[in-house]
């Protein structure tokens, strides 16, 4: 008994000192998982899009006719528009606002920076419809804004008053905790005396600001850009809570055909459709990445 | 020029000062609301402690309360694992194709929660013919706390001394072992971290747990259903339990990182 026990543990251990082994050990079961899990399903998805739904039940009939359905009839065309024009309208107000904070608490946080970034972030960590529902509580008609003007004697603001601008403040609360992390992230390791190189040498703040810093930490805004505009592109709750009825966004008919029409097969077309515009969003922001310039050379 | 950068400072710091108001007033007045008698106009206020005891009293929360901890503990657990596995092969070995890992394992941060739960859903339901529950939340909620277990414990591997590691095995120390008494008590607070942060993230998703819940009810879908008939006071207590309950896991880690107790990737100089 002993011995083949002592046996099958050596074939164990010669097995695990061969590299190979060693490192699918590490690597492949995420990789399996992720797999299984997440990158089967996407691929279902594809799958169902071209069949059709009968009666709430998916029927293998193979067919084009729910990418025609969306590609021919306008409002869907006009939501994705919208979905993506909000997408990007959000991200650009987050990077502009959330650039020079995350840059503040990066360069002159000193001992306060962790602190600083973690009061960014800790909101974000109450929950999405938390968040959109205290949103909702400050702009709504009903909200803490508009009861003021009220009370005061003046008129509402009316545009934002289930407005796609007042979606779009929802969504800048939401997301622009993941903007600045990103860009902090990216500046954390970079070398600020780099600026004063170029100050040093001639360059304008401004100027050394725009060819030393902005380009080196490309890496972290294009992540923070993805961060906002993937989750901003596919949003259901803020628009239903922030824009109301005119507000609607492609989200929102995203779930409904997963919801009350149960049409599953047009849901999937919908879903490949916004998986593929947000990648060749992704894609075009990939483009302007040069990790050898950037100065990650080797990795 | 010293003018310029002092005003540009101020003006950093007014930015940072609105940031914070705009980010933590409409959590505050939720906060406030919870123990307000009247929520539409509630001032001059008129404090009442109602809406938490209706909360104590009403059983759909705690249900969903058990559900919402089940989940998040399960998916933390399985990301924390699958994470540190992939983040260790990472670091520790070259290997070619490295890239194509990593863009798997970052994938789930490029796709959108509701297609995330929308395509698990489909998938369940007519490949693999499993009813929505529970675990099929777990399950789909742990793909994208996989990306951030991943990056939160390669921030950290980063700056591990892999030398440790020989001179444990230099010794004769098994690798099960080494990675006890050698590994864990230098990572443990990125493993810790990842757990967290994927804990925190599946407990309040709606997104992704929606699809695969089936009729499991869990704080964000209860809350979701409240919220189809309107907003209820109730819901203000709610809300304000969770902030609290984040801002002190939060702010118990701050103090953990700040005095130097425990040390994560990101130094701090």
């Amino acid at each position: 008994m002993m011995r083949s026990k002592g046996r099958d543990e050596g074939s164990w251990g010669q097995l695990l000192r061969n590299r190979r082994v060693r490192i699918g050990f590490f690597v492949l079961p995420a990789t399996a998982y992720l797999f299984v899990f997440l990158i089967l399903p996407m691929i279902s998805i594809l799958i169902f899009s071209f069949w059709k739904t009968e009666r709430y039940v998916l029927i293998p009939d193979w067919n084009v006719q729910n990418y025609v359905h969306i590609f021919t009839q306008w409002a869907y065309i006009k939501f994705l528009m919208k979905s993506v024009g909000m997408a990007l309208f959000v991200s650009a107000a987050c990077l502009l606002y959330g650039y020079p904070v995350a840059y503040f608490i990066a360069k002159e946080g000193g001992q306060y920076r962790l602190l600083l970034l973690m009061l960014t972030a800790t909101p974000f960590f109450t929950g999405t419809l938390l968040r959109i529902i205290s949103m909702q509580h400050i702009l709504g008609p009903i909200g803490l804004l508009n009861m003021f003007l009220m009370k005061v004697g003046l008129p509402p603001i009316q545009i934002l008053m289930y407005t796609n601008l007042s979606s779009s403040i929802g969504f800048v609360y939401l997301w622009i905790p993941f903007m600045i992390l990103a860009v902090y992230l990216s500046l954390l390791n970079f070398d600020f005396e780099l600026l004063e190189v170029a100050k040093i040498c001639g360059a304008t703040p401004f100027r050394a600001f725009w060819e030393v810093t902005w380009p080196l930490n490309w890496v972290g805004t294009v992540a923070g850009i993805v961060m906002v505009f993937i989750p901003t592109l596919a949003d259901n709750a803020t628009p239903l809570f922030l824009g109301g009825m005119f507000g609607k966004l492609y989200g929102n008919i995203l779930f409904n055909q997963f919801g009350e029409s149960g049409t599953w097969a047009m849901g999937s077309a919908m879903g490949v459709v916004l998986f593929i515009v947000s990648f060749v969003v992704i894609g075009i922001f990939g483009k302007t990445i040069n990790l050898r310039k950037m100065g990650y050379v080797g990795g | 020029m010293e003018n310029r950068t002092g005003a540009r400072l101020l003006w950093q710091k007014v930015m940072l000062l609105l940031l914070y108001v705009f980010l933590w007033f409409p959590i505050g007045y939720i906060v406030y609301l919870s123990f307000a008698r009247n929520s539409v106009w509630p001032f001059p206020p008129e404090f009442t402690l109602d809406w938490y005891e209706r909360l104590w009293i009403m059983s759909d929360f705690h249900v969903g309360l058990v559900n919402s901890i089940v989940i998040a503990v399960g998916t933390g657990i399985i990301a924390m694992v699958l994470s540190m596995m992939a983040a260790w092969g990472l670091m520790k070995y070259r290997f070619r194709f490295k890239g194509f890992y990593v863009s798997i394992f970052l994938l789930p941060m490029f796709i959108a929660h509701i297609l995330i739960g929308v395509s698990t859903l489909m998938f369940n339901r007519n490949v693999l013919h499993i009813q929505a529950n529970i675990y099929s939340a777990i399950v789909a909620n742990a793909t994208y706390s996989i990306s951030f277990g991943l990056l939160i414990i390669l921030a950290q591997l980063i700056r591990y001394n892999w030398q440790l590691d020989e001179v444990a095995s230099v010794f004769g120390a098994k690798p099960w072992r080494s990675f006890i008494e050698v590994t864990l008590p230098t990572i443990w607070p990125a493993l810790f971290g990842a757990f967290l942060v994927s804990f925190i993230l599946s407990f309040n998703n709606f997104d992704v747990s929606f699809y695969n819940l089936g009729a499991t009810p869990t704080l964000p879908t209860v809350t979701w259903g409240t919220l189809r008939h309107g907003i209820e006071p109730e819901l203000y207590a709610l809300s304000s339990l969770i902030i609290v309950f984040v801002l002190l896991v939060l702010a118990v880690l701050y103090f953990l990182i700040r005095f130097g107790w425990v040390r994560i990737g990101i130094p701090e100089k």
